[in-house]
């Protein structure tokens, strides 16, 4: 019966030979696709993905804009997070960490881990240090660091080999392999400290002085005072910098997300410019007067141009499209009002709630802190398995409260969810003052409603007129909350900092919901469009770094004369940075790095191919304890000595950043870019904690949270972006 | 003409156990070898012998005229012997060009400083998918998101398009559904076109009999003959793979067996 049913598909095809009928013409498609847009008969399977949506499909996107929340979170909340002297520890200690987490995530695609990698750091530092120190009762070999290195770098070599060789000959797991490495380097470490020195601590790199001291100190250890350097332009360069960065941007994102005219109209061109004087004169304006009042008239020219030239550059290149209706659906009005509605409460809270007031929200020493405490852990791990997906718990939530206690294992899976989740809000609120209560409601709640309104607008995206509106209500919420801020806030950067960083976004926003509501969406790959797009984009934000680099390394005369703190920049930084370009590069565009993803993502395949897979996870071993080796230096030179114990436990902090940066622990999926940011986002964890006052004995607790909220969101978008693809 | 591959009474044995036994048979360019067998009847120690994996014990094995053995999967497809495992042929989170391409990409730019050129692997592998009769999408889309069927035809693409002379597949239909299986033979008849023998392996006789041109059944080892097409009917060929008086048994056995339920 089956069989009789396959035969008639099959017979559809069958017999003599049949023609196969080719689906284009390849040849003449691509020879002339340089010179034509892309076929104008599009598949109909191919729906354009628009720019948010290519953005959404890189493993690294969660990682960013985790980093991007955290530093506003720790901007927010503690004094000196937006300036020099804040950020540039967080990038020393991202520095090595991200080297290695960087070489750890691409040993990870790869599908192995190295657990020796974190003591690994240390004992090759170590190994330098021996090599150098003079030679006497308790020294070393009095080599010059001109054959220390090189050597270091061979012994480095050799146990990364020696990683991937074992692994590879004995079938282990590398956690086992490399976890007998980490035993064995320790060991090493302690070892030859002693019998060297007898001490913990191995003697100092710079004893090597006259024997190529001089010259590595500066490669590995030069430092930037930033205090040293003023620049009196400095803020004309940043300005001009971030700002047309700014501008590049949107008018990439223009390029990528609207149709082109056939023929440009030349009558926008103008609008366009008067739009851009407007910028610069309002700008200027501000820069050439002071007061209150100045500033506002400022910002409303300045808001004012940012509009008629996004709506100038509209014109000029993109085709126009006819206004569609206001109509809304029931499900966009609800969510606007939830979202205006959400955003007014916050602020009607805010004014409410007496801002002197540091009495605490709950006693600590209460008698029932700790038994809900206990309860909600116990409640939480009930809870936890059974619900599944987030969207799972917030879909009911949201949607349809009722569904809460229709059924028994409903109410009891999400009864004992919000139970536990509210006893936690207990418990934790045992350590919150009014007033802090009232900053967390207030941001919670402003925070949401905006959301619920960008899901009201991307609901709306169909009714041209309707999505207009919504986006209007949602930019005039977000200047709204821009002026209640700036009129509510005792500290001068919400004041200034915030206010016009909120300002520019509904700016932003409103000229968005503008332009897209009268030309064009782009619904079809376009080369030409998608080439512009993406290089005004890269120089766009590289214009935009190159702005704040200026403003991080830079000072000026009325900073000094204001007795700002002593803030430097470490030459670390910079091999990270080049490290991961590098490694990046390596991953992305070179044969081995297709290699590696294969190994990782199906061993038997890749061999089946060709590709030499033991022989490429060994050569991850070695870039491994290569980049070990240069964390070593890096820390010999910044310290002048190290102890035996330096970098023991660090490897799992390179696995969490690796994680957090969104590469799989399952290997095969991941970027190095990604394992950079996540180290960063470490970092920043990491001083923010100490910053904000908070006991950082906790900072432990805090990174297991952001792991697994991490891993979490990064499921949950990739799961998304392949339903996208 | 002389076959691509031409195998004489190969045999194969793991210590005392008789894997294949007696097995001749050949591949002509143009034409499609069907292997037919049902589960332990030999088909991938077949198929392992003429990829290089596994080495025949007995009997000679010829490609274009010359007597051959190989050591590794490597050199049997540097003889132009590709074979397409069901579902080991792909990385599923790779993007389909750097699947088609993997372990062989196409390089520019001057040593050291070599990278690979994306933009013409990329082209070259819609253009050959093209060819085959298969319309991908997006060449960046992983190949996890494609359908079985279309997993399938990369691999055979790639095959075709790296030089292979002869292609063997190892059931490609069998993990698909009704569809699927017809698209997937219609891309064996497409290599065929291009010149290639083709050895399709399957237990499948609905499959087999609409594209082969030469059928080979295998039972416990041992080859049952070798058929070209007008030497046999589908009913004969159904019959042999099952075992001929073997599923008389089972079938009046089961009749009877679901005259009695009722």
């Amino acid at each position: 019966m089956l069989g009789s049913h396959i035969d008639e598909v099959v017979q559809a095809g069958t017999g003599k030979r049949i023609s196969m009928s080719v689906t284009s013409e390849p040849e003449s498609e691509e020879v002339d696709s340089e010179a034509t847009p892309e076929p104008s008969a599009p598949d109909e399977r191919l729906t354009y993905r628009g720019v948010f949506q290519r953005l959404f499909i890189r493993p690294e996107i969660g990682a960013l804009i985790g980093a991007g929340a955290i530093w506003a979170f720790f901007w927010a909340v503690t004094l000196n997070f937006g300036n020099a002297g804040g950020i540039l520890p967080v990038f020393a200690v991202a520095s090595t960490l991200g080297i290695m987490a960087v070489a750890v995530s691409v040993l990870m695609i790869g599908g192995e881990f190295d657990l020796s990698s974190g003591a690994a750091t240390g004992a090759f530092g170590i190994v330098t240090i021996l090599l150098v120190k003079d030679i006497g009762e308790l020294g070393g070999a009095g080599l010059s660091l001109w054959v220390a290195i090189p050597l270091s770098l061979v012994v480095a070599l050799s146990v990364g080999w020696i990683n991937g060789t074992v692994v590879e000959r004995t079938g282990l797991p590398s956690f086992i392999v490399t976890l007998a490495t980490f035993f064995v380097l320790r060991g090493f470490k302690l070892g030859f400290s002693k019998l060297a020195i007898d001490n913990i601590t191995v003697g100092t790199i710079d004893e090597a002085e006259g024997r190529g001291y001089e010259f590595w100190q500066k490669i590995f250890a030069s430092t930037w005072v930033r205090n040293d350097h003023s620049w009196e332009s400095r803020d004309a360069v940043y300005t001009i910098l971030v700002l047309g960065g700014i501008a590049l941007v949107v008018a990439a994102v223009y390029e990528l997300a609207f149709a082109r005219r056939e023929k440009m109209n030349l009558a926008g061109l103008p609008v366009l410019m008067a739009g851009l004087a407007l910028v610069v004169g309002g700008i200027l304006y501000m820069h050439n007067s002071d007061g209150v009042s100045a500033n506002t008239v400022a910002g409303i020219i300045i808001g004012a141009g940012i509009i008629v030239a996004a709506f100038g550059l509209a014109w000029w290149r993109y085709q126009p499209q006819a206004p569609g209706s206001f109509a809304f659906s029931p499900l966009v009005l609800t969510r606007t009002l939830i979202g205006v509605g959400l955003v007014a409460v916050a602020t009607v809270l805010a004014v409410v709630v007496d801002m002197e007031s540091q009495r605490s929200v709950l006693d600590l020493a209460g008698p029932f802190t700790w038994p809900v405490v206990v309860l909600a852990g116990a409640l939480g791990v009930y809870a936890l398995p059974r619900m599944g997906s987030l969207a799972a718990v917030f879909r009911p939530a949201l949607g349809n409260l009722t569904a809460l206690f229709s059924s028994d294992s409903v109410l009891l899976r999400y009864g004992s969810a919000f139970v536990g989740a509210a006893a936690l809000a207990y418990g934790f609120m045992f350590m919150a003052t009014e007033q802090g209560l009232r900053a967390i409601v207030f941001a919670v709640a402003a925070v949401v409603g905006l959301m619920v309104l960008a899901t009201a607008i991307y609901q709306a995206r169909s009714a041209k007129g309707a999505r207009l509106l919504v986006q209007t209500v949602t930019a005039a919420a977000v200047v709204a909350l821009a002026f209640f801020i700036r009129w509510q806030s005792t500290s001068v950067k919400f004041r200034s900092e915030l206010f016009s960083v909120l300002l520019v976004v509904g700016v932003l926003l409103f000229t968005w919901g503008l332009v897209s509501a009268f030309f064009a969406q782009r619904r079809f790959a376009d080369r030409r469009s998608d080439r512009l797009g993406s290089l005004l984009a890269v120089v766009g934000i590289v214009a935009a770094i190159a702005g704040l680099a200026v403003k991080l390394l830079f000072t000026t005369e009325a900073e000094l004369a204001a007795n700002i703190p002593r803030a430097q920049f470490r030459v670390e930084f910079l091999w990270f940075i080049i490290f991961t370009a590098a490694i990046t590069f390596m991953l992305e565009k070179t044969r081995f790095g297709s290699w590696v993803y294969a190994v990782g993502g199906n061993k038997q395949a890749a061999r089946q191919v060709g590709v030499p897979a033991a022989r490429t996870k060994t050569q991850l071993f070695m870039i491994v304890s290569a980049a070990a080796w240069l964390v070593g230096l890096l820390l010999a030179f910044r310290l002048n000595t190290l102890q035996s114990g330096t970098g023991n436990g660090l490897e799992f902090e390179y696995i969490i950043a690796a994680v957090v940066g969104g590469t799989l622990l399952t290997g095969g999926y991941g970027s190095a870019f990604g394992a950079s940011i996540g180290a960063l986002i470490m970092a920043m964890s990491v001083q923010g904690i100490p910053a904000a006052r908070w006991n950082s004995d906790w900072r432990f607790a805090f990174l297991g949270a952001i792991l697994l909220t991490a891993v979490i969101a990064n499921n949950y978008i990739r799961t998304k972006a392949e339903a996208l693809r | 003409m002389t076959a691509l591959i031409e195998l004489q009474d190969i045999a194969k044995y793991y210590g005392n156990i008789v894997a294949l036994e007696g097995v001749t048979t050949e591949v002509r360019a143009g034409e499609v070898t069907c292997v037919l067998g049902d589960n332990g009847a030999g088909k991938s120690t077949f198929i392992k012998i003429l990829a290089g994996v596994h080495q025949h014990d007995a009997g000679t094995m010829k490609i274009e005229g010359e007597e051959a053995r190989f050591d590794s999967p490597r050199e049997a497809l540097n003889r132009g012997i590709a074979a397409v495992y069901q579902d080991l042929a792909m990385v599923p989170l790779m993007s389909v060009w750097r699947n088609f391409f993997l372990g062989a990409e196409p390089m520019k730019g001057v040593w050291p400083f070599r990278w690979i050129d994306t933009a013409r692997a990329k082209r070259i592998a819609k253009e050959e998918m093209a060819r085959m009769g298969i319309d991908i999408r997006d060449t960046e889309q992983p190949v996890g998101t494609l359908s079985g069927g279309e997993r399938q035809s990369v691999a055979i693409a790639r095959a075709v398009y790296f030089g292979a002379k002869v292609l063997i597949l190892d059931e490609p239909t069998s993990a698909l559904g009704v569809k699927q299986s017809g698209v997937v033979l219609k891309y064996i008849l497409a290599a065929r076109d291009q010149g290639l023998g083709v050895i399709f392996i399957t237990h499948n006789p609905h499959h087999a009999y609409p594209v082969g041109d030469r059928f080979m059944i295998l039972n416990r080892g041992k080859s049952m003959g070798n058929f070209p097409k007008e030497e046999i009917s589908r009913d004969e060929l159904v019959r042999m793979m099952a075992g001929g008086a073997e599923l008389d048994q089972l079938t009046h056995e089961l009749e009877s067996g679901g005259a009695r339920s009722d």
